[in-house]
């Protein structure tokens, strides 16, 4: 539905034109390039041809029969990897089971039946069935995939995000209007989440989902010797069970296919590597929000990490009554995202996804944040593109700028890693995608949750009762204002503080600032208050000395 | 300025989330001068010393020497005790009931260890040392225990006894039965649904386990080609059958429990407890005769329909009888008063101050199979002590310090200097950016949650895991 609508506003500020095979090659002059497996070339050319990179360099001359394109002040990337995305399946986008975690709200349990389940006869319940491939259900057509390449993704893991097994996931390219044309390798992985099964059957309980695990990896290895025993002299024995379920554990439990496990916590992360070990798997960590307090352990058992870049952040001002929040989830949201460049200290191998964050943008920008809390700028673009291209065993064809690999490109105007990042072209398997720059509201504009957008709001006159959310011990307040034009006056009055005068009033569209002095537990105390009106409700918060608090309240009829 | 003081007030709140880092100390040697030393074995020694070395006690005397670098604890006036063993508990578990089959043999609750739950420190902070983590009673043969000590801080692998037998969870009566449970909609009623289902449930997954057995030692001499399955459910039981597994099964009313007796003596093994046993001192010369133990609450009833039938004196009606009883919480809360329920023991019926003491620290060591290495003050033990401000079975004593192999794991004093570290780091993390609320939300405010972290601790009945 959301997609339907989104798809002409789309069309009208997007365009793509296909190089015409073989005839013509396509060349980006002048153009910073960073190939990641070699140095970066302040000023060169890349010359695609036959969907290949065909020539990368800083003397390379544009080959005649090529259309040029001037990239002067741009960036050209290999295109970056999202390594743990749901995209191109039927199933509406939720957030995985491996995302959020601690601080970012509950990590969701998304049981099995969440999502309608194909009819099977497999001899496991729905959830319980890795036999299930990402690739059989992905949905052609590229369009679906338009708002990801314009953050600059070329190239995603998918997979589903229900049952215990998840199923076996695909390395994508984001364009292609036939699956066949995207897959670039089916399949690549088993996924595991560690949850339950939402049916009510078995296993009700996280004690029942390790139980069943471990019982189906003992009965594939069973199975797997039985029919080679079989193969070789059936005479005299007991067929085998033909059970594909069982079967399509083979290469697991032989080490051939990946495992990923769904982890964020450090004893999820404990638990899954336990596993690994115990049954010799070739595991994988996804999300990982934890992995840095256990990297010596990821690094002893040469495990890898699909490091999501969805930070957990503050959402909402809690109410006057509620409790202070947990110190854990304060120290988890400061720590995360320093977690990059721990691990990376630490040598574990990682790749970064984007968490099922709702905000494509957000896994740039916070991997600059990770950058600020102490990971290289390199090793950020390595984990979104060679790095990843490695975890998935892609590397000899994707990740790098080198001739030869797959022509996916990212154009980037801009720091790959700041809020005014722009991707003017993505090339995908040689085809050229352009996006023309939005036009910006004019500067102040942003942040003040689009109220600031609305041009000449009503007038902020009035009375507003707000409670502001000391922490232990909310306040309630009323707010005289009297606006003229962008001045603001009126009084701050409380039975904690008294009344005190307005200074230094200042309105912008529906936002509001100001000063006062109030006298708070017998001293002076200066606040700065600023906020925003929107229909009946006033939102803002209170700054002093003694920290930030958030306020909220309605306008007095 | 206010700010403090609110801060010292939400300090509990704050102890809620947090695991306290413990500085890991030098585990060589420490003394513990001049306590009263109750042994719980050898009676109560005064002015005496006790020293660990190496995690383990190696000397018990007046005036001993500090080694070199040894960590001296001054117990002048104080008490000391083995550390307390806690025979039933569900803490530090993110699942405690696989409730979709009646046979659950295949899960293990070490799987489900949380080694941050801030329990575990509570625990410490009543002087409880070790525990037995039980699966719920939801179903007639749950998941496999892991006996463990609190090792606070210490990474999970660290928290299960090596050497301790396996053990198992068994249960019978209302969780069973879940007669008294409103049926979910949609979901199908479970077999058993009555006691004599519960009983005939247990033995046919005995006699599965016992042809399973007979399918592996076919399979060993080569009467079979191929391999039998690696069946989880059943391997627990055989070994149950063998001897190699101990069962611990929850339940109230004496026939039941002596149902069971009576099956593992139709195949040749032995209960190890009867848990809650709350009629157990209607059947015990049974009990006695068996060498079974029962762990108990010692005046917690009728809370239930099938817990009515109790007294106060059903402790010392086992003990008098000679079987081996141990006192538990089957809570995060009374865990921590595991000290008081023993002194009741004393009360009702006078039990003697050591055999008292002994129902919260060597019984259960041997009805887990630890007692070799703790459950008492011994030479040659792990060194598992609690110093006690007063004597252990008074109202006003409060723990000072707990030892697990002479590491300690809670300090009274290091606890107060703890929290006044968390409230400042509190004050540190909440200026940042990204702790703070965005300041035009624009939705309305959060609905408050109906439940804060200190009820919740005494809600846990609602828990088909407890009794």
């Amino acid at each position: 539905m959301r997609s339907k609508l989104f798809l002409p506003l789309v069309a009208a500020i997007c365009s793509f034109f296909a190089i015409s095979a073989n005839a013509q090659s396509y060349a980006i002059t002048n153009a910073r390039i960073v190939t990641v497996s070699g140095a970066t070339i302040e000023k060169g050319t890349v010359v695609i041809r036959n969907g290949l990179i065909d020539a990368v360099g800083a003397n390379i001359t544009a080959p005649a029969d090529a259309q040029v394109f001037d990239a002067t002040g741009l960036t050209v990337y290999p295109g970056f990897f999202d390594t743990l995305t749901n995209l191109g399946l039927g199933a509406a986008p939720a957030a995985p089971a491996g995302g959020g975690g601690r601080g970012g709200g509950p990590v969701a349990a998304a049981p099995a039946s969440a999502a309608p389940q194909p009819t099977s006869n497999s001899n496991y319940p729905a959830g319980l069935r890795p036999e299930e491939v990402t690739s059989d259900d992905l949905r052609a057509g590229e369009a679906q995939f338009e708002a990801n390449r314009n953050a600059g993704f070329t190239t995603v893991l998918s997979v589903g995000r229900t049952g215990i097994f998840n199923g076996q996931s695909a390395v994508i390219n984001l364009a292609g209007e036939n699956v066949s044309d995207m897959v670039i390798k089916s399949p690549f992985a088993e996924h595991i989440s560690f949850v339950t099964l939402g049916s009510g059957g078995y296993p009700q309980s996280l004690l029942g989902t390790f139980a069943a695990l471990r019982q189906m990896l003992y009965d594939a290895q069973r199975l797997q010797e039985w029919e080679k025993a079989y193969a070789a002299n059936p005479k005299g024995m007991k067929r085998p069970e033909a059970d594909k379920s069982l079967e399509a554990l083979f290469p697991i439990v032989s080490g051939k296919m990946p495992v990923v496990f769904n982890a964020n916590t450090e004893r999820e992360i404990i638990r899954a590597i336990d596993l690994i070990k115990e049954f010799r798997l070739n595991g994988i960590i996804a999300g990982g929000q934890e992995a840095w307090k256990v990297a010596d352990r990821l690094k002893a058992n040469n495990v890898a990490v699909l490091l999501s870049l969805n930070f957990p952040k503050r959402t909402t001002a809690s109410s006057p009554d509620a409790d202070p929040e947990p110190l854990e989830t304060l120290r988890t949201r400061a720590e995360t995202p320093k977690g990059a460049g721990k691990l990376a200290a630490a040598g574990v191998k990682f790749a970064f996804e984007s968490g099922g964050a709702t905000a494509i943008g957000d896994f740039f920008t916070n991997a600059g944040k990770a950058v600020e809390a102490g990971l290289s700028k390199d090793a950020a673009v390595r984990a979104m593109t060679l790095g990843a291209a490695e975890i998935l065993g892609v590397d000899n064809r994707l990740g790098s700028i080198e001739a030869g690999k797959i022509a996916n490109l990212a154009l980037v105007k801009g720091d790959l890693f700041g809020r005014d990042k722009f991707v003017p072209q993505i090339i995908i398997d040689g085809k050229v995608f352009e996006q023309k720059e939005p036009v910006r509201p004019p500067a102040g504009g942003r942040g003040q949750g689009g109220g600031g957008q609305t041009p000449a709001g009503p007038s902020l006159s009035g009375s507003y009762t707000i409670n502001i959310d000391v922490p232990g011990s909310p306040l309630s307040s009323t707010l005289n204002f009297t606006q003229s034009g962008s001045g603001l006056t009126g009084t701050m009055v409380s039975s904690a503080t008294g009344s005190a005068a307005i200074r230094d009033g200042k309105v912008t569209g529906n936002s509001f600032s100001f000063t006062t002095t109030v006298v708070f537990g017998g001293a002076n105390l200066d606040i700065t208050v600023s906020g925003s009106v929107s229909g009946n409700t006033i939102t803002g918060t209170v700054d002093s000395a003694a920290g930030a608090v958030p306020f909220s309240g309605t306008k007095n009829p | 300025m206010k700010k403090i003081t609110v801060y010292f007030a939400l300090l509990f709140l704050l102890l809620s989330s947090l695991r306290l880092p413990v500085a890991a100390q030098s585990k060589n040697s420490v003394l513990i001068k001049n306590a009263t030393v109750m042994t719980a074995v050898k009676g109560t020694l005064e002015s005496t010393d006790i020293l660990v070395e190496n995690g383990k006690i190696t000397k018990i005397g007046k005036g001993l020497a500090a080694p070199a670098g040894a960590n001296v604890i001054d117990a002048t006036g104080k008490y000391v005790t083995p550390g307390i063993i806690d025979c039933h508990s569900h803490s530090m578990l993110d699942a405690i009931n696989e409730g979709a089959f009646s046979v659950t043999s295949m899960t293990r609750t070490r799987d489900m260890l949380n080694p941050t739950d801030i329990t575990i420190y509570r625990a410490l902070a009543g002087g409880v040392t070790s525990a037995n983590l039980l699966h719920g009673s939801a179903n007639s043969i749950g998941g496999q225990n892991t006996t463990v000590k609190f090792k606070w801080g210490h990474p999970v692998e660290d928290y299960p006894i090596a050497d301790a037998p396996p053990g198992i969870k068994f249960a019978m009566g209302e969780n069973v039965r879940q007669t008294t449970q409103a049926p979910q909609p949609g979901r199908p009623l479970r077999y058993p649904r009555t006691r004599q289902g519960t009983i005939q449930t247990m033995r046919d997954a005995f006699v599965r386990a016992r042809d399973y057995k007979q399918s592996w030692d076919d399979f060993k001499a080569g009467k079979t080609k191929v391999q039998p399955r690696t069946d989880l459910e059943l391997q627990p039981l055989v070994e149950v059958l063998e001897g190699k597994r101990l069962v611990h099964c929850h339940g109230y009313r004496s026939d039941e429990h002596l149902n069971l007796m009576l099956l593992a003596d139709e195949f040749g093994f032995k209960i190890a407890t009867l848990q809650h046993g709350l009629e157990a001192y209607k059947i015990a010369p049974e009990i006695a005769k068996r060498g079974t133990g029962v762990s108990i609450f010692t005046d917690s009833w009728g809370y239930k329909l099938e817990a009515y039938d109790a007294i106060p004196y059903n402790a010392y009606i086992l003990w008098k009888n000679g079987v081996n009883v141990s006192i538990n919480s089957d809570s995060d809360e009374r865990m921590r008063r595991l000290n008081l329920d023993a002194a009741k023991v004393e009360k009702y019926g006078g039990v003697p101050e050591q055999d008292a003491l002994q129902m919260i620290t060597l019984n259960p060591a041997k009805q887990l199979g630890i007692d070799k290495r703790t459950g008492s003050i011994e030479i040659g033990k792990d060194g598992d002590l609690v110093v006690w401000s007063d004597h252990p079975f008074s109202v006003f004593s409060r723990v000072e310090t707990t030892l697990i192999e002479g590491e300690v794991y809670f300090d009274r004093k290091k606890d107060g200097q703890l929290r006044l570290d968390m409230a400042k780091e509190r004050e540190t993390l909440e200026k940042l950016d990204v702790n703070k609320a965005p300041a035009t939300g624009g939705g309305p405010p959060r609905i408050p949650a109906t439940t804060r972290q200190a009820e919740r601790d005494d809600a846990e009945y609602g828990d088909g895991g407890h009794r």
